[in-house]
């Protein structure tokens, strides 16, 4: 019997097997949703945040301190409101998200044109307190400046000169570069899907016959190991590759639902830029399946290899979280290393970037390589008397 | 004709078999009678091409195991000492998958896993998944499995271990009828009720080397005895790790 013709009798029997598995389907079905969830749950509440403009209301303590300044405040759309008892108390327990306290002395001082003390109560551990506090302290900043300009004024001083410096600056970002940096999770999750996709299949090709003994028969048929080897690796890769089509699918879904421009930011991938994503990561697919192939191979049990294969997952990841802090160009010698340069490479497509060709090549011949080495290590371990009788 | 000549196997410095030499003719069945660990499997699995022997050599129907695995496979049916079936397919999906990776056509395979379903008995259960089937029944399936593909040679590690009374008594009529179809069978078991009850030659190993072998009736008269038991005690030394 050809090689081919056993591939093929392998992988059918491994996914009529793997389909009646509900852990492999489930990790190749429901947790590739997983990313894409988040990413339209993370959105919504940026989205949310930045486009809050809308009345606020500010509890103030000693409002009649400073008359002007509420009133300046309120015209800035701040409704202020009576102050809690213990202001300190309230933002801390998270009941209210800033409290501003005007002191008694601040009549005295700002007459007397020293700086009047105001406080404000802030807790800045707390997210959603960010944008009020924000608006707050802006109100009362440019209240302060313009009382500032009129006093330098009223003494025939240019105010100009209290600003020997202006700085403006020229933001250079497209805004599909800016949605790029909120979207570097992307590729995470499309890693994070293809390893999780095949993890059970790869498991219980090689672990699994181990653990359930019914790898000695197996190699007692006049088959080549490389042939068995190669129809377990498709089977899994299936698995693998369906994990990562859902994550694509269900993130460009996720994207189309949130209306990104509203924030300035621009998602806007054609036809040719979705081929590139596909080109980029489609060869991970059989890469992680053979890779986990082989670090199965060498677990005596299934609980054993879902060790090693749950340790081997978190590596994909930790580019990603590189990636968000630490940019890299393509150019360098990152794009050859497997997962981090498709990651790389990807984030240049999503930022509208052109494709370097050579890098884009280059990622994919290592993991064509890889993917290759490990299959032929798998078939030598699976062949082996330790492997196959090993207690 | 399975022929084995001065095979040696060390695992480490534990020496699990050492000049063991036999020659199972087609039509016969073979016993291979020894305590627990006098070498029985690892000799099966060397005859099987999974384990390279040190020294000595295997030959099936002329097939050299060292350099012709592939056509010493084809012509073995193997029972191993593990049985492992994949849970999720049924007992027949189980068989199937192997006699396709015998390399049989559709066809055949489909006439030859009904037939031996039905001369094992296993129709009632054929189409159900395998996961939660009885001893005997998995022994049945594991068995249909190593014949599909009519093998001339069958190897079986003990292929009564764990059965009940009947389970029994199905699988000494299936052996037999192996015989009677002409094909070589070699079994290895250390239960002597069991040897004596099916073998035309037994070879009895102990501590990893053949030390007596002929009909049953021979090695009565080699040992001097008048019961089959006693000519074994009185050959092996000792009545550890037999079962009477």
């Amino acid at each position: 019997m050809s090689v081919l013709q056993t591939m093929r009798v392998v992988a059918r029997k491994e996914l009529l097997d793997g389909i009646r598995d509900r852990r492999s389907v489930l990790s190749a079905l429901l947790f590739p949703l997983f990313g894409p969830v988040l990413i339209a749950v993370m959105f919504s509440i940026i989205l949310a945040e930045e486009a809050d403009d809308g009345p606020i209301a500010l509890p103030v303590v000693g409002p009649g301190n400073a008359v002007a300044l509420i009133e300046h405040l309120e015209s800035q759309g701040i409704e202020v409101v009576p102050a809690p008892e213990d202001p300190r108390a309230a933002v801390a327990s998270g009941d209210e998200n800033v409290v501003l306290e005007i002191h008694e002395d601040f009549e005295a001082e700002f007459r007397a044109g020293r700086p009047a003390p105001v406080s404000m109560y802030i807790d800045s551990s707390r997210r959603e307190g960010r944008v009020p506090v924000r608006r707050v302290r802006k109100a009362v900043e440019t209240y302060s400046a313009k009382v500032g300009t009129l006093r330098l004024l009223a003494r025939g001083i240019d105010p100009q000169l209290a600003r020997p410096i202006a700085v403006g600056d020229i933001d250079t970002a497209t805004p599909q570069q800016k949605a790029a940096n909120l979207l570097a999770m992307v590729p995470m999750f499309v890693m994070l899907a293809v390893f999780v996709g095949g993890m059970f299949m790869a498991t219980d090709a090689t672990a699994g016959e181990r653990e359930r003994k019914s790898l000695e028969p197996l190699l007692l048929t006049p088959t080549s190991r490389a042939a068995l080897v190669l129809g377990k690796w498709a089977a899994t890769t299936v698995f693998s590759t369906t994990g990562l089509c859902i994550t694509l699918v269900g993130s460009s879904v996720a994207m189309g639902q949130i209306p990104l421009e509203e924030v300035g930011l621009d998602v806007d991938l054609g036809p040719g830029d979705m081929t590139w994503v596909l080109a980029l990561l489609l060869p991970l697919a059989p890469m992680a399946a053979a890779l986990q192939m082989l670090v199965a191979s060498f677990a005596k049990s299934f609980r054993e290899a879902q060790t090693y294969l749950s340790l081997l997952t978190m590596l994909p990841t930790l580019p990603g979280v590189f990636l968000t802090l630490e940019p890299l160009p393509p150019e360098g010698g990152a794009s050859c290393v497997p997962v981090l340069g498709q990651q790389v490479l990807l984030l240049g497509v999503l930022r509208g970037d052109a494709i370097p060709l050579l890098p884009a090549v280059g990622s994919t011949a290592v993991v064509a390589l890889l993917t290759i080495g490990c299959l032929w290590a798998t078939s030598r371990l699976l062949g082996s008397e330790k492997t196959i009788f090993g207690e | 004709m399975i022929e084995a000549e001065d095979l040696r196997k060390t695992f480490g410095e534990v020496i699990a078999v050492d000049a063991v030499s036999l020659s199972a003719p087609d039509g016969q069945i073979t016993g291979i009678l020894g305590p627990n660990g006098a070498g029985k499997t690892t000799t099966m699995r060397m005859i099987s091409t999974l384990v390279r022997p040190d020294r000595g050599r295997v030959r099936v129907d002329g097939h050299d195991a060292a350099t012709e695995p592939s056509a010493v496979r084809r012509r073995l049916g193997v029972l191993p000492d593990a049985r492992g079936l994949y849970p999720r397919l049924t007992a027949r999906e189980n068989v199937e998958y192997f006699g396709r990776l015998q390399g049989l056509d559709e066809a055949t395979l489909r006439a030859r896993v009904d037939r031996l379903i039905e001369r094992l008995e296993l129709a009632e259960v054929a189409d159900r998944r395998v996961h939660g089937f009885s001893q005997g029944e998995r022994a049945k399936v594991a068995i249909a499995r190593a014949l599909v593909h009519e093998p001339q040679n069958v190897l079986l590690d003990e292929p009564t271990n764990g059965l009940d009374v009947m389970s029994t008594r199905a699988m000494r009529e299936v052996i037999r009828g192996l015989r009677d179809e002409g094909k070589a069978v070699v079994f290895c078991s250390h239960v002597m009720q069991e040897v004596s009850a099916l073998c035309d030659t037994i070879i009895v190993v102990a501590r990893g080397t053949v030390v007596a072998e002929g009909t049953p009736d021979a090695l009565r008269a080699q040992a001097g005895t008048t019961s089959l038991e006693d000519a074994f005690v009185s050959i092996i030394g000792t009545e550890e790790g037999l079962v009477a």
